[in-house]
């Protein structure tokens, strides 16, 4: 068997379980993005005890191992299983890896895309808050079409750099969650295919091949998105958009 | 109460537990030795990346845009893997007849296959820390580099001293002071990536968590406890919190040192 047909039959076997990353990826992004802005404004609120309580849970998930972060709820979730999950009936869900992986993920992500939000909250021009006041702007109205618009675009190039490094944080999961049948992705299914002929250059190179694509295609659609919001801007002063490169703050 | 707290101190100062102790060393010693091979690493990739030889500097982006675009999970199983099978093929080269090594078995023969122990697959734990962390401080040491004021270097040049000794006397030492904020974020992504050593079948704080958690039953004691590993993660949870604001602090003291008799806005 040649080389291009090896690897072309390692792409085939690990494209479904590439699917599974992708899943734990797609469904944690949306809900952690969500949670992250109430997070950051929570941080930048002038509420002590709220803002206090979100940096401590930003600091929390940002300052420890996710490889520690998915044993610990999944411990907690066993040790949950006998008093909340069985008699309530639903442990079938809650106990399942595609549940438990987004729920740690979704925790870690949110923390992580907190900060980047919190830091682009700080740079929401005091002015322009200050105009949408004397306007007569409800607090909600002053969010949506000031505070809103700015911290998004400062933050996009940021938060591309985020997803990625969740993206590859997904490489985690099999590790630590149990695997369920065919319920395998990326990593696991090159570990599989490793063990049964040891040919760690081609199976490992191949997943690494898989990560790198996801990883380019993301920055591509990141980039649309971003050129897109930066429309109004005239385009010599449009600054870059996010690309493969280094943002070792958001890496877990 | 007593009788409580003389349970407890049995049960946290068994033998498993002093192992688990113990077992910090792993950790530690990763993480230490780990950041040291990445700044060597870093440092190398940081002239690479300067290089007025192009095929080295293509090889300093390549290195870099491998690392950044996949996950550290899959170069730190990866790496101690390659190289046990690379060595493994040099082995056998010497050690396996010829037709051994014509099958597609692997590896060829028994005798070249080697079995590494823990204190190999720290060793190569720690090159495999260096090589994924040395890239994010080749990035931190050519940014800083190029922060060093230019005026710096000029003053040196025109003291006399030859390329060489601007760079060592003077473009090295005042670079720190820009790197060391990087430096820091890189330290602290080091340490969080050693919670991976486990996989490497190093029985280190993770596997003993997982080990001591797990529900125990002695036929003298019956039923010693349930599933405890909640408690298990949630302590080592708490522990990386812990060194990641010690090792802030530090850092903190650090820059202070560095930058002593600068001026404060600079």
């Amino acid at each position: 068997m040649g080389l291009l047909e090896a690897i072309w039959t390692d792409i085939q076997l690990l494209a479904f379980p590439a699917l599974f990353n992708i899943y734990f990826a797609a469904s944690s992004l949306p809900i952690g993005f969500g949670l992250a802005v109430l997070l950051a404004l929570g941080k930048n609120s002038r509420n002590p005890v709220v803002s206090r309580l979100s940096s401590a849970y930003i600091y929390a998930f940002r300052g420890s191992p996710l490889f520690i972060q998915f044993f610990m709820f999944y411990s907690i979730m066993l040790a949950l299983n006998p008093i909340w999950w069985r008699p309530m009936g639903i442990a079938w869900f809650a106990m399942s890896p595609l549940f438990i992986g987004p729920l740690a993920l979704v925790m870690n992500t949110t923390a992580y895309t907190a900060e980047i939000f919190y830091g682009a909250l700080r740079t929401v021009p005091k002015g322009e808050l200050e105009a949408a006041r004397a306007f007569g702007m409800s607090r909600l109205q002053v969010f949506r079409t000031v505070t809103w618009p700015n911290m998004i675009r400062v933050a996009w190039p940021a938060y591309t750099n985020e997803v990625t490094f969740l993206f590859h944080a997904t490489a985690l999961v099999y590790f630590t969650l149990p695997v369920i049948g065919n319920q395998k992705d990326i990593m696991n299914k090159a570990t599989e295919l490793f063990e049964r002929d040891f040919n760690v250059f081609l199976h490992f190179s191949v997943a690494g091949l898989y990560f790198l694509v996801i990883t380019m295609a993301i920055f591509f659609v990141f980039g649309l998105v971003y050129a897109r919001m930066m429309r109004h801007m005239p385009k010599e002063r449009q600054p870059h958009r996010p690309r493969l490169r280094f943002g070792p703050k958001y890496i877990r | 109460m007593g009788e409580d707290f003389a349970f407890w101190l049995a049960y946290l100062t068994n033998g498993k537990h002093l192992a688990f102790y113990a077992s910090f060393r792993f950790t530690i010693l990763a993480a230490v030795f780990g950041a040291l091979l990445a700044l060597v690493f870093g440092l190398l990739g940081a002239m690479a990346r300067n290089s007025r030889f192009a095929p080295l500097r293509w090889l300093g982006t390549i290195y870099i845009m491998m690392v950044r675009g996949i996950p550290d999970v899959l170069f730190f199983l990866f790496f101690p893997l390659a190289f046990e099978q690379s060595v493994e093929w040099a082995l056998s080269l010497s050690v396996c007849s010829a037709e051994a090594r014509a099958g597609s078995a692997w590896p060829p023969c028994p005798a070249a296959n080697l079995f590494f122990s823990t204190t190999e697959y720290l060793i190569l734990a720690c090159v495999s820390l260096g090589i994924i962390f040395g890239a994010f401080t080749a990035n931190v040491i050519h940014g800083a580099m190029r922060a060093v004021p230019r005026g710096q270097l000029e003053a040196g040049r025109a003291y006399g001293m030859s390329e060489f000794q601007v760079l060592t006397r003077i473009h090295v030492r005042q670079m720190w002071i820009y790197a060391l904020p990087g430096l820091s974020n890189v330290w602290l992504l080091l340490i969080k990536a050693t919670s991976l050593l486990s996989l490497l079948q190093i029985n280190d704080i993770v596997w003993w968590a997982g080990q001591l958690g797990s529900p125990n039953f002695l036929p003298q004691a019956g039923l010693v406890h349930g599933d405890w590993r909640w408690a298990y993660y949630t302590v080592l949870f708490v522990f990386y919190i812990f060194v990641t604001l010690g090792s802030e602090q530090v850092f903190r003291r650090l820059t202070a040192w560095a930058r002593r008799g600068m001026p404060l806005e600079a």
